[in-house]
């Protein structure tokens, strides 16, 4: 006697795989602009690119929170995220990204303070440093959560995996990077032409680091559980694959590749990069939420 | 005090989805919510084809994974192992449905409420009296009919079951009927190997 294999059951009354349908296109953007802001301000507070610095925040600090307000069902009760960071990774999250805006505005501050004429004499180096240091780590705090919130969540074995926290600090470093490079264009090509050949070093660096941890993802994935093996079928070969595949990995990774080994260093290739990059992360992320699958309960069909 | 749990008799479960329908009266549940539900499993070749009913609802996890991603503490566990959901404190993030291994979360957004169950934007007075138990926006589940269990009476959905193949009771009481049902039978709870310790039982 023969058991049917589970399929994708829908919202039906059969027993069968089932997508996950709580978190949407909203949510995935909220992770996109919360990774890549704090990803894009690391990055740029290394190379001194006050642009990305500030692009880094308006990213977190409103675009991540916008995104997030327009999924959740009662925003005006959002403040109670904050609530449990003794076990929830949304509270710790929330905590990181209100420490990085404000000591991220703080430094962004102090290092254009001189612009709005302010007087900040009186702060001195070593709070200076400390404010910093803070910045940047709650940056990566920003960065670890949303790979910890998924990879905690044993429903869907697609995110199930310790390689979430890793895809998130890679791809929002790359994201970073490649932005880094048009936000500071002018002042890093004219003014330190020799700071371009080590950030597009690290682009290149960072894109091969994601292609193999994407196809550590997939292969985990494939040989896993039977969940995350639907999941990465639908992906790579189901119907999610017309724009995962092209998108992620020949707009995403190929692309820019081809243009860090053998295109000109200019400014429009460096635009393209970018683009490419962010392109492909953003693919990543709003299809890795579509393509995540609860198992079936169990089966209870009589064994051979 | 009592962990109230359940069991599910497979061999009496005819899939007549009168439990379906006790819950969705009992809680006045909008359309397309379900805080139970019976599943069907196809096996064989033809002609030898058969069917098997899974009754499931939200398993009371000892362990409940719902609980630990809550970040404003919404859902909690009442001492007699009912894990509920505070509408007041919910913010609608859903991270507890993505959480639940057993897609036991219902998502309550606004339209159903402004929609109705005929889809005309007027509610019947049957909506009007049971709606406002909902918060527009919140996550919700089963929660074993608490105000019934309260009350010394089972969940709806036991007492509607024409067979008898719900069985509700005090899972720490060895003399209960849930309990040597479970005992006797094997009772196997849903997916074991996502560690969430379900207080509710397969038997066959």
């Amino acid at each position: 006697m023969a058991t049917n294999q589970p399929t994708i059951v829908g919202d039906s009354f059969a027993l069968g795989y089932r997508f996950q349908r709580y978190w949407d296109s909203s949510m995935a953007s909220a992770f996109f602009f919360g990774e890549l802001g704090a990803g894009l301000f690391i990055v740029s507070m290394f190379y001194g690119v006050v642009p990305g610095m500030i692009a880094g925040l308006v990213s977190t600090g409103i675009l991540k929170a916008y995104f997030h307000l327009a999924h959740m069902g009662v925003p005006m009760n959002s403040w109670r995220a904050i609530m449990r960071p003794d076990r929830a990774w949304i509270s710790r999250g929330m905590i990181a990204i209100a420490v990085f805006v404000v000591f991220g505005v703080a430094h962004v501050l102090l290092q254009v303070g001189g612009i709005f004429n302010l007087d900040l004499s009186t702060i001195g180096g070593a709070l200076q440093q400390a404010i910093k240091t803070i910045a940047v780590l709650a940056a990566l705090g920003v960065l670890l959560y949303h790979g910890f919130l998924i990879s905690h969540s044993s429903a869907i074995s697609l995110w199930n995996t310790g390689l979430m926290p890793i895809v998130s600090i890679v791809y929002a470093l790359l994201g970073g990077a490649a932005l880094t490079s048009v936000l500071g264009w002018n002042a890093l090509a004219a003014e330190l032409p020799g700071t371009m050949v080590p950030l597009s070093a690290l682009t290149l660096i960072l894109l091969v680091v994601i292609a193999v941890v994407l196809f550590s993802l997939m292969y985990v994935g494939l040989n896993g559980s039977p969940g995350a093996r639907v999941s990465i079928n639908l992906l790579l070969k189901g119907p999610f694959a017309k724009f995962f595949v092209p998108l992620v990995v020949g707009v995403g990774l190929a692309l820019p590749l081809l243009l860090l080994l053998w295109g000109p260093a200019t400014y429009v290739t460096s635009v393209a990069i970018a683009v490419a990059v962010l392109v492909g992360y953003y693919t990543f992320r709003v299809y890795i939420f579509k393509a995540g699958v609860y198992d079936p309960i169990m089966s209870f069909a009589p064994s051979v | 005090m009592a962990r109230y749990g359940m069991a599910f008799d497979l061999r009496r479960c005819i899939g007549c989805n009168a439990c379906v329908i006790g819950c969705k009266q009992e809680n006045s549940l909008p359309d397309g919510v379900f805080f139970t539900r019976t599943l069907s499993e196809e096996y064989g070749v033809f002609p030898a084809v058969n069917r098997v009913y899974i009754p499931t609802l939200c398993n009371h996890c000892e362990d409940a994974p719902c609980e630990k991603v809550c970040p404003s503490g919404a859902t909690y566990t009442r001492d007699d192992g009912i894990v509920m959901v505070d509408n007041d404190k919910c913010i609608g993030c859903n991270s507890c449905a993505v959480a639940c291994p057993y897609d036991q979360r219902s998502v309550l957004s606004k339209e159903l409420f402004d929609d109705g169950l005929f889809g005309e934007g007027e509610l019947t007075p049957f909506e009007e009296q049971g709606y406002v138990r909902f918060t527009p926006g919140t996550v919700t589940k089963c929660d074993f009919c608490h105000e019934r269990v309260d009350a010394g009476l089972d969940p709806a959905c036991v007492v509607t079951c024409p067979t008898d193949a719900r069985i509700f009771g005090d899972l720490d009481d060895p003399d209960s009927d849930v309990s040597t049902l479970i005992r006797e039978r094997g009772g196997r709870p849903p997916l074991p190997e996502k560690n969430t310790k379900p207080k509710v039982y397969y038997v066959t």
